[in-house]
């Protein structure tokens, strides 16, 4: 080992602490939904006692003391600044992390590993918002999260297109030749099958995009680099290979950002979901208000409740405040079963 | 030339190749493929690469692998040149030609570029000329320079019986006594490709050269040899160039060049009706 390869070793190191740290005051942020005040002499004094008792090796009690003072210092300095937090599913990086800050930068993005999370934290309270994919161009529905909506009543207060442009990443300083191993969600590696065959790189389903590339950087398997998004380069510092490896331009996912509290500014599109009776023109008929009222629809979809019955996701162009959207909503509304009105919002598109 | 399967000229219909890349068809209009060396950094490329432009290149060069006489010389920014030649064509719209020098490297050259160009000193590496072949973007091989037209045109034929019949020959100079030019521009090979083979071939008055009062006079008399088109080396401050900077033009240079071999243009379409050539049948 020489001094430039123990060097790149600290920097790998400095990297984690750095990433930790974030994590560390995300759940900061976190903590203070449970708290009604900041300051909690009795938790710090816990604390302090078990660094203390925890620090060994060349890490003497007076210097992490001294370092746990700072960071303390900081975690009371984020709680005070009020956040407001949006919650997406997957690791630091996510394309639900980007849609996030394409949507309002000033939300603080935390990461969620499962849907089901989003949308319980979301309506607990935890998390101000909640970001969900719910169809893609090339992919199609995405089923869990349609099923989810059909159940939850958070309200749907926003919404981003965002254009899916995925990148070959590797560890700083790799060799693309030597490059062999690629790995990344399913869909992901789907999404750039032809360069993948014309690199003759081997593809690996990995849970998750970011966390393959966050994989990448804390482990470093040999001869290997991950598909997942420019921000997920930044945020482990790895090397972007190629920028848009995707076999078709068209690439796009649609997200919806939900909140407990309805949307108060005027928004231009509106979502909503109902079932309908099984007999004959039912459905016909609640298509039929929209063409009559000239509503231009923008999205149907059919989730299944059970065989035989649906539920109906219907997007269309307008205004709830609109006297003509509000009459043709009456109309659906009598003549459908759990009508429910998701929101209406504003739709942002990212290219 | 029996052996010439695939690069001979069909003389029953004399039908030409012609090379479609972006919007510039090689092998039908005159061609001009200018810019730097070897790319050395973003702002140098981009800012040639405008100048180039503006100028009215068609195609951009630059060498992000560079094979060097010695070791020691500068190599190539690699992969980040690739990057920067990438970038480059965003901002201009000019489709891009680069040197490929190892087989491990094609696939990925040609994720980032339009034409990848085989060097005079690898024109006999088989192994790289078999790989060119089999992908689908086309290959501008330049001449050995101690080469015969039959070799070289046995080059060109593994990238065609590989798959890929779009093969842009380039002379680049040969080697011969004379050392007051860095090699010897040898135009008669122009029309004797044209005499046995259907590839469009084009001219590199640059390399050929190797003197920059000479590139001009040798740039027309390309285009007078009935060329496709020129590679020229131009680098927006030649004095700053970490490459052959003795035969790198200015930009001013390379726009009055162009302006030149526009009326050229005109007066050569004249000369071509009178011979009643191959364009009147």
């Amino acid at each position: 080992m020489d001094l430039k390869e123990i060097r790149k070793k600290i920097d790998h190191v400095d990297s984690k602490i750095l990433r930790l740290l974030n994590n560390r005051m995300e759940l900061v942020l976190m903590a203070k939904r449970f708290k009604s005040e900041i300051e909690d002499s009795k938790r710090e004094k816990e604390l302090f006692d078990r660094i203390r008792r925890n620090s060994t090796g060349l890490i003497n009690a007076q210097f992490i003391e001294k370092i746990y003072v700072e960071i303390i210092k900081e975690s009371k300095e984020l709680q005070r600044k009020d956040y407001q937090l949006i919650a997406f599913q997957g690791e630091h990086g996510a394309y639900g992390e980007v849609a996030a800050r394409e949507w309002n930068s000033n939300l603080m993005p935390m990461p969620c590993s499962e849907f089901s999370d989003v949308f319980e934290w979301v309506k607990s309270g935890l998390y101000d918002y909640g970001i969900v994919p719910v169809e893609n161009t090339l992919g199609g529905v995405v089923g869990q999260v349609n099923q989810l909506l059909i159940n939850s009543d958070l309200h749907v207060v926003g919404a981003v297109e965002l254009s899916i442009h995925h990148c070959l990443l590797a560890l700083q300083g790799t060799d693309h030749r030597e490059i062999r191993t690629v790995y990344s969600h399913p869909q992901a590696l789907a999404q750039c099958r032809y360069f993948l065959s014309r690199n003759k790189l081997e593809p690996v389903s990995f849970y998750d995009t970011s966390g393959a590339a966050k994989m990448l950087s804390e482990k470093g398997p040999k001869e290997s680099a991950a598909i997942a998004s420019k921000l997920s380069a930044r945020l482990y510092e790895l090397e972007i290979i190629k920028e848009d490896i995707e076999d078709l331009d068209r690439n796009m996912t649609r997200f919806l950002v939900l909140s407990k509290e309805e949307n108060r500014e005027e928004g231009n599109k509106c979502s909503i979901i109902f079932s309908t009776e099984h007999k004959a023109g039912t459905l016909f008929s609640v298509l039929e208000v929209f063409a009559r009222a000239n509503i231009n629809l923008t999205r149907i979809e059919s989730m299944p409740n059970e065989p035989g019955n649906y539920s109906f996701f219907l997007d269309f162009i307008g205004s709830n405040k609109d006297e003509k959207v509000v009459k043709a909503l009456e109309q659906v509304k009598e003549i459908t079963s759990n009508f429910k009105l998701m929101g209406c919002y504003k739709e942002r598109k990212v290219v | 030339m029996n052996a010439l399967r695939l690069t001979s000229l069909n003389s029953d219909d004399n039908r030409q190749t012609v090379i479609t890349v972006d919007n510039v068809k090689i092998g039908e209009d005159f061609v001009v493929i200018a810019g730097p060396c070897s790319v050395e950094s973003e702002e140098q490329t981009i800012k040639t690469a405008q100048k180039v432009k503006e100028a009215g290149a068609n195609m951009l060069r630059g060498g992000a692998f560079k094979p060097r006489t010695s070791p020691y010389d500068f190599q190539g920014l690699g992969l980040k040149g690739l990057k920067i030649l990438e970038k480059a064509k965003k901002e201009t719209g000019l489709p891009v030609v680069t040197e490929v020098t190892d087989p491990r490297d094609v696939s990925w050259v040609c994720e980032y570029a339009d034409v990848l160009q085989i060097g005079t000193r690898n024109m006999q590496n088989f192994s790289l000329l078999k790989e060119v072949g089999k992908v689908n973007k086309p290959a501008l091989l330049k001449r050995g320079m101690y080469s015969t037209l039959k070799e070289w045109l046995n080059c060109a034929e593994y990238i065609l019986a590989e798959g890929n019949p779009n093969v842009i020959l380039c002379e680049r100079g040969i080697r011969t006594f004379e050392t007051y030019t860095r090699n010897t521009l040898d135009l008669s090979i122009v029309p004797s490709v044209k005499e046995v083979s259907h590839l469009p071939v084009i001219v590199d008055p640059s390399h050929g050269t190797g003197r920059l009062s000479v590139i001009e006079p040798m740039s027309l008399a390309a285009m007078a040899a009935g060329a496709d088109g020129i590679m020229v080396e131009v680098h927006h401050n030649p004095c700053e160039a970490l490459c052959d900077k003795d035969q790198a033009m200015p930009p001013g240079m390379f726009a009055v060049l162009m302006k030149k071999l526009w009326v050229l243009r005109s007066c050569m379409d004249e000369i071509n009706q009178i011979n009643g050539n191959k364009t009147l049948e």
